[in-house]
């Protein structure tokens, strides 16, 4: 089957993928008879679902960055750290490679996520004339890497845990953790309730070849 | 008739809907959509000893690995320890519930689900498929596989270990445990027990019945 010459769809051939587990079923079923989960030709609603995730997790965004993420408390001094200033710290302290690895696990990569959504979802509401391929590639890179942020919390957990000598030497999570943590729920949900298959089927009739 | 023809011969892809012809493929090698490059379908090296044999390793790892500090400070001569579950559980004592619990499973629960929910599939599929109890929990498990598997961080957990002993290294000495090991090896497991893994045979070994 050449896509070049047609892209024939499986609503053409009266056929759904079940999403579960990716059994053939006629577009006719109401369920799989596999795994016998509910099927649908295409979620519609699903745009809307992942359109609030979305948003939502753009407005905590603005917490998760504005708000101090951990205290730490060495010899008496009391540090709040911002994601951002924790990594500035870091640079300061000639852990660049840490740095590097904090920056793109905590701020590049739920910016990305946020904002390569949106335009996914916006490509597919408003019918906007972008590549589908490259969208989708986006869209894979995006699933991939989106679970990297936990990298954040998981380092907060760890020191937590470990750093807890009163005024010496003490580290605590601080607001921003909850909100953080939110983020990667959120975008992880707006990501995987979205049925990809709108966006194959809204822009075909303009641009075929993209 | 028709659908059954159709059946064998064409995969849709579950991205785009496209209707694509399969083939055979040589082994390792994988099968991608020719219009959004989803992962259609692979050559599945989906042994079903080898995979108990992984599974059962990664149960025996799993214990220790939580059980065990998975890093050790030493600050001043006092000596502060701590497991997985103990660093979710002080996030969660300072009122960051939600944090504690993201850590909780991603970290421990989830990966541990896996690793029962595995064992468990491969010991129906070895000796219980044809009991219809069985099999519809064979098709609960397969159903839910995709999301625990989605959840099991382990490979990020790893690399935030080394992260927070990079950190902290400025203030204090960190010593790593046999708990570290043992995280590390089950680290390893699970990642080879995803890899050997085929959702795809999995499912098909109930049509075979």
């Amino acid at each position: 089957m050449n896509s070049k010459k047609a892209a024939v769809q499986g609503q053409s051939l009266g056929l759904t993928c079940c999403q579960t587990c990716q059994n053939l079923c006629p577009s006719t079923d109401e369920c799989c008879n596999r795994c016998g989960q509910r099927i649908a030709a295409r979620d519609v609603t699903s745009l809307q679902k992942s359109w609030a995730l979305l948003i939502t997790a753009a407005i905590l965004l603005f917490p998760a960055n504005l708000y101090p993420i951990t205290i730490m408390t060495s010899q008496g001094q009391v540090r709040r750290d911002t994601i951002f200033s924790g990594i500035n710290h870091l640079i300061q302290l000639d852990l660049l490679p840490i740095a590097i690895i904090l920056f793109t696990a905590s701020i590049l990569v739920p910016m990305l996520k946020i904002v390569g959504l949106g335009i996914y979802l916006m490509a597919i509401s408003y019918e906007l004339p972008i590549s589908k391929k490259k969208l989708m590639a986006g869209f894979h890179i995006i699933e991939w890497i989106g679970r990297w942020s936990m990298l954040d919390l998981f380092v907060i957990s760890i020191t937590a845990a470990l750093v807890n000598m009163g005024q010496l030497l003490d580290a605590k999570p601080a607001p921003a953790a909850t909100a953080f943590a939110l983020v990667i729920l959120l975008t992880q949900l707006a990501a995987k309730v979205l049925d990809t298959r709108l966006l194959w089927d809204r822009l075909e009739s303009k641009d075929d070849r993209n | 008739m028709d659908k059954d023809e159709l059946d064998k011969s064409i995969v849709l892809c579950r991205a785009c809907d496209l209707a694509v012809r399969k083939r055979a493929l040589p082994t390792g090698v994988r099968a991608l959509c020719p219009r959004c490059h989803t992962n259609l379908y692979d050559t599945p090296y989906c042994s079903i000893n080898g995979m108990l044999a992984l599974c059962l390793t990664a149960l025996f790892l799993y214990f220790p690995a939580n059980f065990y500090p998975v890093l050790e400070l030493h600050f001043l001569g006092s000596v502060r320890t701590t497991t997985i579950i103990e660093g979710a559980m002080s996030v969660a004592d300072q009122g960051y519930w939600i944090v504690g619990i993201a850590v909780l499973t991603a970290a421990v629960i989830a990966p541990g689900l896996l690793i029962a929910s595995v064992l468990a599939q491969i010991l129906i599929v070895k000796y219980q498929l044809n009991n219809p109890f069985f099999r519809d929990i064979y098709k609960r498990l397969l159903r839910y596989h995709g999301l625990l598997s989605q959840l099991t961080m382990l490979e990020i957990y790893m690399i935030s270990i080394f992260v927070s002993v990079f950190q902290l290294s400025d203030y204090t000495d960190l010593y790593f445990g046999i708990g570290t090991f043992c995280f590390s090896v089950l680290f390893v497991m699970v990642i080879f027990l995803q890899r050997e893994y085929d959702i795809e045979h999995m499912w098909s070994v109930l049509d075979e019945q």
